[in-house]
């Protein structure tokens, strides 16, 4: 079913919006169209992208400053459109999406190798690094 | 009884290392198991100890083949930090250079493929061709590989004769008319070799969110260059080649169309270009008064979608996180799909009919 084919597209971002249940208001900046509601979940979002038919892009990973854990970025292309949902982390995990959305595999082991972020339900091999080697020594500025 | 064949990580089928375990059942691939990372060199890393300047120079060496698209999606969304736009003539040098990066790319591909299917004349033939756009890139840049073409605001080096560039591309649309795209269509060992070879299908293509030509060759029309249109590709006219078979040889298709419209689009650029400035401002990258912290963009790259997340502090000579998502991380997990019930022999022409650089994945 292609839900949204025929919407222009200010309305997709609106019809998003609904489906996540939100009336937060999109907001465009450097290049991507923000949303971050709170709470957001990432499996309801997964599920809502999935809906939309929105093809997933990546997931990027920021260290955030003075031990304030960690923020994920996830991206999606809905039209030509870049969707971008921000979703702090106070610990090192969050659910992983790879049962909803088969794209997500490889970023995610490539996040829990290079940050040590748990994405909980799901198992990893080795990606990046080779067999043996420690999770999160990458792109983490310390590994504790 | 099932057995494990590895191909790789050092192989003759295999431009770059990286490992595909096969399960075989007699002669057919059951399954495969993918490992890449035997080309990590901790760029994203190594990116946040470099400045402004050598940051651009860095990102140029993540692909041999592409280099050019890194420097112009870094390059696009630090713009996107400082606010600058850059001038009419440099978005449409981008353009140029871009599409002259995508010709050698795909023609690069089309002689790696020919080879692969025991078709050495083509090998042959396609390599001369491709020498031919290689002279123009070094004639307008000075270099082969990292041309070194962007800079923030714009571009560093003027393409002073455009029209001169007009033979080179008449001389390759003449040639694959003539003798590529015919061949490779109609002749009985290239059909016997991809027809029906490697299938993505269309909805596995979709679940996989594969980009670039292998999406547009199981029936995707995304490019980014009509959908989120950069540079100056608004004003180009073109059409986005889209196959429905989802086999190598529908990949090949899509890549060969490709290059017919890549020629259309640098006619295009090369007979517009308007006068004016290289770079906007005074060509330096101001990082006390960023506009923004963070920036992404994405372009259009040979292989598919290549997406940049630049995080800047103010007032920081270095970024403080450079994301890069290159399309082969998108497209090589479905390879295990393609060689799904295929037989061993093929193996070697599908996975290369994704044109994988494993460099770009593994970064």
């Amino acid at each position: 079913m292609k839900l949204l084919e025929t919407e222009p597209k200010e309305t997709l971002l609106e019809i998003l919006s609904e489906k996540l249940g939100t009336t937060d208001s999109w907001e465009e900046k450097g290049g991507v169209h923000w949303l971050s509601p709170d709470p957001l979940n990432v499996r309801e979002l997964a599920a809502a992208m999935n809906e939309c038919k929105a093809r997933f892009i990546t997931i990027t990973a920021y260290q955030l400053p003075n031990e304030e854990g960690f923020r994920l970025e996830y991206h999606w292309d809905l039209d030509g459109k870049l969707l971008g949902f921000p979703f702090q982390l106070a610990g090192n995990s969050i659910e992983s999406i790879y049962d909803l959305c088969e794209a997500v595999d490889w970023i995610e082991r490539e996040i829990h190798e290079g940050f040590n972020i748990d994405f909980l339900g799901r198992d990893y091999e080795p990606l990046l690094l080779r067999q043996g080697d420690t999770p999160g020594v990458n792109l983490r500025e310390e590994v504790k | 009884m099932s057995y494990k064949i590895p191909m790789g990580p050092y192989h003759p089928a295999l431009e770059e290392p990286y490992k595909l375990d096969l399960i075989c059942e007699g002669e057919t691939v059951t399954d495969a198991k993918l490992h890449i990372g035997f080309n990590f060199r901790g760029i994203e890393h190594l990116a946040e100890t470099r400045n402004y300047v050598q940051v651009i120079a860095l990102m140029e060496r993540v692909c041999g083949i592409c280099s050019n698209i890194h420097t112009l999606t870094l390059c696009q969304a630090m713009e996107g930090l400082t606010g600058l736009t850059p001038p009419p003539r440099a978005k449409y040098i981008r353009v140029v250079i871009a599409e002259l990066e995508r010709l050698h790319s795909h023609v690069l591909w089309a002689g790696i493929a020919a080879k692969l299917m025991g078709f050495k004349t083509m090998f042959m033939t396609c390599f001369e061709l491709r020498e031919k756009v290689m002279d123009v890139l070094q004639a307008i840049s000075g270099n082969r590989v990292n041309y070194s073409m962007n800079r923030v605001g714009g571009v560093n080096r003027d393409i002073d004769d455009p029209l001169a560039v007009l033979g080179m591309v008449e001389a390759l649309e003449r040639e694959m008319v003539r003798t590529v795209i015919p061949i490779f269509t109609t002749s009985s060992t290239a059909r016997s070799r991809c027809a029906g070879i490697g299938i993505l299908t269309h909805q596995k293509a979709l679940s996989c969110a594969v980009v670039g030509p292998t999406a547009r060759a199981s029936g995707i029309p995304q490019d980014l260059r009509r959908a989120a249109p950069y540079a100056a590709y608004s004003e180009m006219e073109f059409d986005v080649p889209v196959e429905q078979a989802g086999d190598v040889k529908a990949r090949l298709l899509v890549r060969a169309l490709e290059i017919m419209e890549s020629c259309k689009i640098l006619r295009q650029a090369l007979t517009k270009m308007p006068p004016g400035e290289l770079y906007a401002g005074d060509g330096k990258f101001d990082f006390t008064n960023l506009v923004a912290t963070t920036s992404t963009s994405r372009v259009e790259a040979p292989r598919g979608e290549v997406m940049y997340s630049v995080s800047w502090k103010q007032n920081s000579r270095n970024p403080s996180r450079v994301h890069v998502r290159t399309p082969t991380f998108a497209n090589m997990p479905a390879i295990r799909w393609m060689v799904m019930g295929a037989r061993l022999a093929d193996t070697p022409l599908i996975q290369a009919s994704i044109d994988p650089c494993y460099s770009c994945t593994d970064r």
